[in-house]
């Protein structure tokens, strides 16, 4: 306070006595806000902050900010088809984050540094859950159950767990060391697994029911859906999934002069590669459209265009928006179809119709069709819950409607993502759920996350940088195990974790700090990972705004002020 | 925070902080930032003479200060003079302390000119910064000889015989460094790396040097606090405020424009070229004619960057997590 003397003489005081936050209409809000990849994550991850602590050099606090959502990050960071980095911001700028490679690093660096899973030992009196199915929904549900205090135990009627990862994908896509890594890690950190025991077969669901609180069927999607062509079907008709599952067990594919794939997934294509290698001519038919930009997701090819860009490379003909009006039979052989094409069309309802061009017929000479289609549920001692169409009619919450304590998820759910991160995504809202419903709470999903925009961030302050591409083993090289996407080296890891725009949360760029004209925004030494390091002193700050629109992250929001703006009341 | 935690925390900042809150600019005010930024690279052995003007007025609303160096009030013409006698007293006394004189356009361009001119032709060691916000603004939006060409104020409204200001923006730069001083410059709160950097360099010149500091007036100027340093920095990446540096009368550094921005992005968001998109033929002129001003700047400093560089109009202040700018 001023020292007043007679006459008015003053000893000046300091301007700290006058609260210029009095004049404020509006105050900004240092406010976390969803980020796209985050938004776009099946698996719920959100790859800003796992981003953030790797630029901060702390890739053990990445590998842990990462597994408290996805515990297979060397799996995912291989085989997801990445929509996190589709929806990433900085594609609109130059290029995405390699999201997916930090990822895969992050996971191959917890195994070879051997880092724990952050798991709690449950309590002795925890209640148990029964997992059915040891695919990546099931480890998920398992793993975050755990996380939760909740006990959990594993059966599956294969010997070692995995699920599809381990049956049906390639390991040049994704080889047996990693999965095995990763996977015998996650068991290794407390989740009993009991192999060789088949639902319906070995135990009955009333049994599970009886001895576990609760019961999780994550039995995936096993049985290759039936196919024919006007009810014809060629003798020697092998799915793509059992020729697959066979390949990846015996290491053997029947011998084809040329084949032709039926389907636009990732077994088409997988299918589709393993042929090709053998030195078959093989081609590939679908309905869909080959992904891209401005095609819808409706009606692009269902395999990732990373992997269906490498079967081009390997010599596999695409057949895309093309349909098999016939098969040319030989006796009950195969010699060769008919194809048309035909476009999947958008009708007055909403719903696709696939649309066949006449006078677009060609013949193609193939010895071999194999359908992959897709799959159905293998109803063995689960029938009674499936719904009409043959999957679980499973809610947000993944439980099966009018049953209380039997949840379902992954492959096997109605509307499935139909992958590894989607799968491991239900497993982990499943055990949120369970974990409501056995301490007796209501389970609330809320909204989903509103993504922040590209407009909300401020670009001026971020320079132009290449993303880091990990290099791809040449087609001719591509044999056997080999593993055809290299990753990338840590460095590039780093750089690419600096390229982050760290959209909807503080970079700790110093903007706020450096530009605010009232000297209203103050810098603690705290860290930045607690979002503690920036403080705006609402005494002083006048609610210009300014820190606002230049934060470069949009992680400050102007709120109006509730109370009217007044006058100074006087120091 | 409670407001005691935060009082100890404003006391304990990892910069120097000559100005403080608690003055009573106007929200988003462009000088206000600049002066604490000028400050934060100056401080603390430094003393003040500041001419009338709104950072004399809003700094020191009686009877408080938000100065956390010595600062005298000087008149609104003699900023100069009353810093060159600072200087002359502190050499008498043996003390090695640097004399800033801070005044507005106002004070520098106009009334302050004559005084400014003695000062550095009698060579005192004296930095004199100018806050150039393109009027005379603490009396209420008049005209100065800062004022850009075709700008509304209340003195050069946009009317029936003219539209906005009629005479150009004086070159005050080219003026001052025709003194042959050691140090004279343009700086811009939207580069505040920048700003800091040249006023660390004329601080260390044992001489008069010069600093003009490009400093949007929402108020005057007509647009949103919050756009303070948006209009700024489009002043510079569109070549009506080049940032340069002079030694001796002689151009030794000038930052390039990467991506040159066409001056209607700059003009648009300010209320005082508001008269400038009517559909009027005399509106369609003077832009051609801002657009000249800003292409013969380029010119004439060569500012058109040839390849992306750190210290370009876009990257500059590039930042990085934790803080880390270039340069
Ligand atoms: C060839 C191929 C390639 C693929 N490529 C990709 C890819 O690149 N990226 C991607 O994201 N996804 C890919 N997918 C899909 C992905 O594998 C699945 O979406 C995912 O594995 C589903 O996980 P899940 O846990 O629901 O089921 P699954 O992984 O199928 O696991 C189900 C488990 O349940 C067990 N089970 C079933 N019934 C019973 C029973 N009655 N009793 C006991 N156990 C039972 C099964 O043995 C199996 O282990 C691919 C699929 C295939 C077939
Ligand atoms: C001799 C004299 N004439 C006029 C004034 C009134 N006056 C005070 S400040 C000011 C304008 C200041 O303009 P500028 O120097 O550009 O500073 P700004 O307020 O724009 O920051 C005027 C005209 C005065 N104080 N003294
Ligand atoms: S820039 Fe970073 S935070 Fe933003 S979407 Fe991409 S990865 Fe996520
Ligand atoms: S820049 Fe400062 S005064 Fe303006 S809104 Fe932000 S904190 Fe408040
Ligand atoms: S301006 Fe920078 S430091 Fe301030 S909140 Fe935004 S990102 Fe964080
Ligand atoms: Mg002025």
């Amino acid at each position: 306070m001023p020292i007043m003397t007679p006459g008015a003489f003053a000893y000046p005081g300091t301007s700290l006595d006058f609260r210029t936050g009095s004049w404020r209409t509006a105050r900004p809000v240092y406010q976390v806000r969803p980020s796209p990849c985050h938004a776009a994550c099946p698996a719920g991850e959100n790859p800003r902050d796992y981003l953030a602590r790797m630029a901060e050099a702390n890739p053990r606090a990445a590998w842990e900010t990462l597994v408290a959502f996805n515990p297979l990050p060397a799996i995912t960071g291989r085989v997801c088809e990445h929509p996190c980095e589709s929806a990433c911001n900085r594609g609109q700028f130059d290029a995405a984050i390699a999201i997916h490679n930090v990822e895969r690093w992050l996971g191959d660096e917890a195994v070879r540094a051997a880092w724990d899973y952050p798991l709690p030992a449950p309590a002795a009196e925890a209640p148990e859950v029964a997992v059915v199915g040891a695919g990546p929904a099931g480890l998920s549900c398992a793993y975050h159950l755990l996380r939760l205090g909740i006990r959990a135990t594993v059966i599956d009627r294969l010997p070692e767990a995995g699920g599809t990862l381990r049956t049906a994908l390639p390991c040049y896509r994704l080889p047996r060391e990693v999965l095995d890594a990763e996977i015998g890690r996650l068991l290794a950190a407390g989740i009993p697994f009991v192999g060789r025991t088949r639902l319906g077969q070995h135990v009955s669901l009333a049994e599970l029911s009886q001895d576990y609180a609760a019961v999780f069927l994550a039995p995936g999607r096993q049985q290759p859906r039936r196919w024919d062509v006007d009810g014809r079907t060629p003798k020697d008709l092998h799915p793509a999934l059992t020729l697959l599952q066979d390949w990846v067990a015996l290491d053997a594919v029947p011998a084809i002069h040329s084949a032709l794939i039926v389907g636009g997934g990732n077994s088409a294509i997988d299918m589709a590669r393993v042929l090709a290698r053998t030195g078959a001519e093989v081609h590939l038919v679908t309905h869909d459209a080959m992904p891209g930009p401005g095609v819808s997701r409706d009606v692009a090819m269902k395999a990732a265009p990373r992997d269906i860009d490498q079967a081009i490379e390997e010599g596999v003909t695409i057949h895309v928006e093309h349909g098999i009006r016939r098969l040319i039979l030989r006796g009950e052989k195969v010699v060769g179809v008919e194809l048309v094409r035909l476009k999947k069309l958008l009708r007055g309802d909403g719903r696709y119709e696939v649309v066949p061009f006449e006078g677009t017929e060609t013949v193609l000479h193939v010895d071999q069709v194999i359908p992959a289609v897709g799959q159905v549920v293998d109803a063995d001692g689960m029938g009674s819950l499936l719904s009409e169409n043959g999957f679980f009619a499973a809610g947000e919450d993944m439980r099966l409607p009018g049953r209380d304590a039997i949840y379902a998820g992954g492959d096997a759910r109605e509307r499935a993502w139909g992958t590894v991160s989607g799968a491991v995504g239900d497993g982990r809202k499943a055990a949120l759920a369970l974990h409501a419903h056995l301490s007796g709470r209501r389970y609330e999903t809320g909204p989903a996350p509103r993504p922040m925009a590209i407009a909300d961030l401020n670009l001026n302050y971020f320079e132009r940088a290449p993303r880091a591409e990990e290099t791809l083993l040449p087609p001719g090289l591509r044999q056997g195990c080999a593993e055809i996407a290299a990753g990338l080296s840590p460095e590039k890891v780093g750089a690419e974790a600096q390229r982050c725009f760290s959209c909807g949360d503080c970079l700790a760029c110093d903007n706020c700090w450096t530009l605010c004209p009232d000297q209203a925004v103050l810098k603690s030494r705290a860290p930045l990972a607690e979002g503690a390091r920036y403080h705006i002193d609402y005494d002083y700050c006048k609610g210009c705004g300014l820190c606002a629109h230049e934060c470069p992250a949009g992680y400050i929001v102007m709120e109006a002020e509730s109370r009217p703006a007044g006058r100074q009341q006087g120091p | 925070m409670t407001t005691e935690t935060l009082h100890d925390l404003r006391g304990d900042q990892p910069r120097f902080q000559g100005l403080e809150a608690g003055h009573r600019a106007c929200q988003g005010c462009g000088q206000a930032l600049a002066a604490r930024l000028t400050l934060e690279a100056a401080g603390p052995d430094v003393v003040l003479a500041n001419a009338t003007g709104c950072l004399e007025v809003f700094t020191t609303a009686w009877p408080d200060s938000a100065w956390r160096v010595p600062w005298l009030h000087s008149l609104f013409a003699n900023a100069a003079s009353v810093a060159a006698g600072m200087e002359a007293a502190l050499k008498m006394q043996g003390r090695d302390v640097k004399v800033i004189a801070l005044a507005g356009d106002g004070g520098t361009f106009d009334i302050g000119f004559q005084a400014l001119s003695g000062m550095l032709e009698r060579g005192h060691n004296v930095l004199f910064v100018c806050y150039d916000n393109e009027g005379y603004m603490n009396t209420g939006v008049q005209r100065s000889s800062s004022t850009p060409h075709a700008a509304a104020t209340t003195t050069s409204p946009a009317g029936v015989a003219r539209i906005g200001k009629r005479h150009l923006k004086k070159d005050i730069l080219s003026i001052v460094a025709a003194h042959h001083i050691p140090y004279a410059a343009t700086a811009s709160v939207a580069y505040p790396t920048d700003l800091r950097k040249k006023v660390r360099r004329a601080i260390q010149v044992d001489g008069p040097s010069f600093l003009q500091v490009h400093a949007p007036c929402p108020l005057g100027w007509g647009h949103g606090g919050e756009l303070s340093i948006e209009v700024a920095r489009l002043a510079v990446q569109t070549g009506l405020f080049p940032l340069i540096e002079l030694e001796r009368d002689v151009l030794i550094g000038a930052m390039p424009i990467r991506r040159v921005r066409g001056i209607k992005d700059y003009l648009r968001p300010q209320g005082r070229f508001r008269h400038l998109f009517a559909d009027d033929p005399r509106a369609r002129e003077e832009l051609a004619h801002l657009q000249a001003l800003a292409d013969h700047n380029i010119e004439v400093y060569g500012l058109r960057g040839d390849r992306p560089d750190t210290l370009d109009s876009e990257g500059a202040d590039t930042v990085h997590r934790g803080g880390r700018h270039f340069a």
